[in-house]
């Protein structure tokens, strides 16, 4: 049973990857991220019982998602969990921020998953067991965060596919869940708090655990939410 | 035994005051002729699915064919004049020994029932349902005649015959230029032949109205995924 996992060479998916290895759930792994190092960096970090696969990509390549896709059934022949981890934010005030910003933030954020999802679900739906598609949203998405314009609109978008979809895809079995954590301690959070002390807010261990109880065999009453994940 | 479905899938679309005909409009987020092909396509004893519909839906349907990547073989055949005539070009397209007779605008048949009908002994059988009101005989604006609730039938799609019968009696009711609304009809009325009633859901309605495409929507959620 195949999981792919994107964002997997840092922060929550990282973490994801390492509780994953861990777990029965799924016995090949398959990591997507732009940089082959932090990817090996990873898989360094797994329990070594798993088949794992590390795909070196640029999700804003479009074009080339079907193929990747592609490539993954052949090689693991099965696709049974998507994990869409990845994310970009550059935080800027209405009046700086550029098209471009909103252009990559969207590509990232919404565009990829949406490709990704489409990808995967030609092949999920032939699955015999129920598969699983998370995505990772973020409380930006559904509260106003003055100054984090593209960021904040670009989740409420992936709030509102994950919905769709989770009724789109039920007759097919495919779960579809939506997580929105709060602050937590990786890069991307650096780049929205930069002054924060990183050490006293959620881990990206504690996500990583709730994401993978979600896309477990044994859960199957949670989706079509937006899930909050906050330390309280 | 193997099957060749045949789906209605051309009316012009008049009544639902759409631009485009009901079977392409979206139901539950997927085109309504869809629903029924992918159930299909999960059953092995169907060996082929002819689409009657009008031709200048041939390249839509052939489109969303290669869209949902749908393994089986598919033929595109046009309809004719009428109903009748629409389903006697399935039925000469039809290669296999059996044919199944369904519409695209009645997408709320699961994969179960057209496996059930499949699995009937009977050669000829149809799904029905009980009528739930009264039905009357009228003439010139007035009640002519009161009919027997409880042995009315209220007679659903899909159905499956013989496909050597059901062409004889199709060529028949041509060549004499009689009509019949359905096939289960024609075939009784000229042979007698034993046809099986399943019980019919009555979550199978045939999406006519504007109204049917919103309660359809209900039913999906209820019937078909079970979601409140
Ligand atoms: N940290 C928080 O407080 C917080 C809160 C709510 C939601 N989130 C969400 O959690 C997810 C993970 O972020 P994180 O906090 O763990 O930060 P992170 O460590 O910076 O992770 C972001 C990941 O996205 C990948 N990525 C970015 N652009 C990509 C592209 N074009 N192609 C492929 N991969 C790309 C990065 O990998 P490469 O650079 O190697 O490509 C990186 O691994 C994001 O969706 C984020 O929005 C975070």
């Amino acid at each position: 049973m195949t999981c792919v996992i994107t964002g997997a060479g840092s922060g929550i998916g990282r973490a994801t990857a390492v509780e994953m290895s861990r777990r029965a759930d799924y016995d090949t792994l398959v990591l997507i991220g732009r940089h082959s190092e932090t990817l090996a960096e990873t898989k360094i970090c797994l329990e070594n019982k798993k088949k794992i696969i590390l795909k070196a990509f640029d999700l804003t390549d479009f074009g080339a998602i079907p193929i990747l896709v592609q490539d993954i059934f052949m090689e693991c022949e099965n696709i049974q969990c998507l994990l869409n981890i990845a994310g970009y934010t550059e935080p800027q005030a209405l009046l700086t921020t550029s098209l471009e910003n909103m252009k990559t933030t969207f590509e990232v954020n919404v565009f990829a998953p949406f490709v990704l999802i489409r990808e995967c679900v030609r092949f999920m739906r032939l699955n015999d067991r129920p598969s699983k598609i998370l995505n990772v949203a973020s409380t930006a998405g559904v509260t106003a965060r003055p100054g984090w314009l593209s960021y904040a609109s670009s989740k409420a978008a992936l709030v509102s596919l994950s919905q769709t979809l989770s009724e789109e895809l039920a007759e097919y079995r495919i779960k579809v869940y939506c997580v929105s954590p709060g602050r937590c301690a990786t890069a991307l959070r650096k780049k929205l708090a930069p002054d924060e002390d990183q050490t006293v807010i959620m881990q990206p261990d504690e996500v990583g655990r709730i994401i993978c109880d979600l896309v477990s065999n044994d859960e199957y009453c949670l989706d079509g939410q937006n899930i909050i994940i906050r330390k309280k | 035994m193997e099957y060749s479905a045949i789906i209605l899938a051309g009316g012009a679309g008049t009544r639902m005051k759409q631009a485009s005909p009901k079977q392409f409009l979206l139901l539950a987020g997927k085109p309504m002729f869809m629903h029924t092909l992918e159930r299909l396509e999960k059953i092995s004893s169907i060996k082929e699915i002819i689409l009657v519909s009008v031709p200048q839906y041939r390249e839509l349907l052939a489109a969303n064919i290669d869209a949902y990547m749908l393994q089986k073989k598919y033929l595109i055949v046009d309809g004719g004049e009428s109903r009748q005539q629409s389903v006697l070009n399935g039925i000469l397209a039809a290669s296999q020994d059996n044919v199944i007779i369904h519409e695209a605008a009645r997408p709320f048949v699961t994969t179960d029932e057209f496996q059930a009908l499949i699995d009937e002994p009977c050669e000829d059988a149809i799904y029905g349902a009980d009528i739930p009101f009264t039905v009357l005989l009228k003439k010139n604006g007035f009640i002519s005649n009161i009919l027997e609730r409880s042995e009315l039938l209220n007679v659903q799609l899909p159905q499956k015959f013989g496909r050597q019968p059901i062409l004889d009696v199709h060529q028949r009711a041509a060549a004499e230029g009689k009509r019949f609304t359905e096939d289960a009809s024609m075939l009784y009325y000229y042979t007698g032949r034993e046809i099986k009633i399943l019980p019919g859901s009555h979550c199978n309605i045939k999406v006519t109205e504007p109204i049917d495409l919103i309660l359809g929507e209900f039913i999906y959620k209820e019937y078909i995924i079970g979601r409140d």
